[in-house]
């Protein structure tokens, strides 16, 4: 059975349809990216998975509980952590996690010491006693992905979850996720970062104006699309180089749209 | 088992405020008892003394005691509105505490539950606190703190259920202001917190008794002072009581759920 499963996923607003007819499957222990620039539905097919949007067609499985028929459930084994900051400044920062908990029935004597070995993993433990708004952006950051993992889920959905971090801490990031994978989570990971895509996941959906254009690994992806030739650009003018296909060659050649424009 | 997952996951987010509540009491304290008593010293006590004592329906009383029972629906009023209103406006749009909790195994539904359950349980704590204080200086019975929940607590559910509509519907925190001064003022002022409705025009007295705060005070009145009892208070209170419940909910489903 496939930890995450979209089927068909349809949601318009009106005569848009923000999302158009997705299917993917994530397994336990593999990283699936869905790489697209602002815009192009990445959030909103998020938002759908984790059932807080209706789709418009279309069903979501989480462990084979249909997410908008059965969300306690369903839920129950998703870890969520959202593109923007919902972390809950009412609360220090390791009491929220142990409040967080609760919302998965897991109780303070359990959700305290898993919360600290978090803060420890995620390297923000001696801001344990501090209010959110001490936390700099990068900290809040690592904090709502270490929220998502409070409850040990089966199923990680990040949506564009190292924007704003440094590279030192994207690459850290990086690191607990790929522990994640290891110890048998399915990520469903949003990101428009190529390199991301490219070091994180095991397959890349390439996702343009609500579509899939097409789906596989990273290699698989260039290989299909870019063949072996290497790609010329131009560092500079008159300064010219030539370089090994990526995925933002393939999103390119596929969309016509490059993963760091705005969608129009 | 719905139904018992429904109540515990409006149970965790009851919780959750409630921890919020008891980190920062005495904050909550001062900022919530301030005002009622506030009012109490200047108009139970200052006005009080010129006024003397005030006649409705037959029944004289001092005019402290009567602007005393009218501040337990004050009370429930302003705590109730500016926490669903104000309150859930900051969670919802600055915080994102809704969004955060409803992509957990509890439901928005249940989060929205738990706000207004939240918001009338504070209230009713004030309105308790108040009439607690009115036993003890002899103002109301005895048994007036316990007596006043069964009102206390719908009354503070209307009222949270027009702050939360509110919050649903206003684009800026700003925009909060508009109802605040042209609903909940008006309501405070006209609906017999400081007078007796006898003494407004027949016109004003039909719009006042169509406002849910007219009801909350005569039904406290009747609970506290003995007043006589208005079964239709009870009517008036209860369609409201669906009425804004029922739209704020709907309203903060349509704000955030797209």
């Amino acid at each position: 059975m496939r930890a995450l499963r979209v089927v068909h996923l349809t949601k318009r607003y009106g005569t848009l349809e923000a999302v158009a007819d997705v299917s993917f499957d994530v397994a336990a222990g593999e990283c699936l990216g869905l790489l697209g620039p602002n815009g192009a539905g990445k959030s909103t097919t998020i938002h759908c998975i984790s059932g807080f949007y209706p789709p418009s067609a279309g069903q979501v499985f989480i462990d084979g509980h249909d997410v908008h028929a059965d969300p306690k459930r369903a839920r129950q084994v998703l870890g969520m952590c959202s593109q923007e900051d919902t972390l809950d400044s009412d609360f220090r920062v390791l009491d929220q996690l142990v409040r967080h908990a609760t919302f998965f029935r897991i109780p303070t004597r359990e959700g305290e010491p898993r919360a600290k070995k978090l803060l420890e993993r995620f390297g923000i433990a001696e801001k344990s006693g501090e209010l959110v708004e001490a936390l700099s952006g990068g900290m809040r950051r690592r904090l709502q992905v270490a929220r998502a993992l409070i409850s040990r889920p089966k199923v990680l959905v990040l949506d564009e979850p190292t924007t704003g971090l440094d590279p030192g801490m994207r690459r850290s990031l990086w690191e607990i996720l790929v522990a994640e994978r290891e110890q048998g989570a399915a990520i469903l990971l949003s990101t428009h970062y190529m390199e991301e895509a490219e070091r994180l996941c095991d397959r890349v959906a390439l996702l343009h104006k609500g579509t899939i254009r097409d789906i596989g690994s990273p290699r698989s992806l260039i290989e299909r699309h870019m063949g072996a030739a290497q790609v010329e650009e131009e560092l500079r003018p008159g300064v010219r180089w030539k370089r090994p296909p990526n995925l933002e060659d393939v999103y390119l050649k596929l969309t016509g749209a490059r993963l760091h424009e705005a969608a129009e | 088992m719905r139904i018992a997952d429904s109540l515990w996951g409006v149970r965790c987010v009851w919780l959750r405020y409630f921890d919020v509540f008891r980190k920062s009491y005495v904050y909550y304290l001062v900022t919530t008892f301030s005002e009622p008593f506030l009012y109490l010293l200047a108009f139970g006590f200052g006005v009080g003394s010129l006024v003397g004592a005030v006649d409705v329906d037959g029944a004289a009383v001092s005019y402290r005691r009567f602007v005393f029972s009218g501040i337990l629906g004050q009370a429930l009023l302003f705590q109730s509105f500016y926490d669903a209103s104000y309150g859930a406006f900051i969670r919802m749009y600055y915080q994102r505490i809704f969004q955060a909790m409803a992509v957990t195994p509890i439901t928005l539904s249940e989060v929205l539950w738990g706000e207004l359950l939240w918001d009338a349980s504070k209230a009713t704590l004030a309105a308790v606190v108040i009439a607690s204080i009115g036993a003890a200086l002899g103002d109301f019975p005895l048994y007036a703190p316990l007596a006043v929940i069964p009102v206390a607590f719908p009354s503070a559910l209307v009222f949270a259920g027009l702050g939360l509509a509110v919050a649903a519907r206003s684009r800026t925190i700003e925009e909060i202001s508009y109802p605040q001064y042209l609903i909940v003022f008006p309501m405070f002022l006209f609906c017999g917190v400081f007078f007796p409705l006898e003494q407004l025009p027949q016109p004003l007295q039909w719009i006042a008794w169509a406002l849910p705060l007219t009801s909350v005070n005569s039904l406290m009145r009747t609970l506290v002072l003995g007043f006589p009892f208005q079964p239709w208070a009870i009517a008036v209170l209860a369609g409201w009581l669906l009425v804004l419940v029922g739209y704020s909910r709907r309203a903060m489903f349509g704000r955030l759920v797209k």
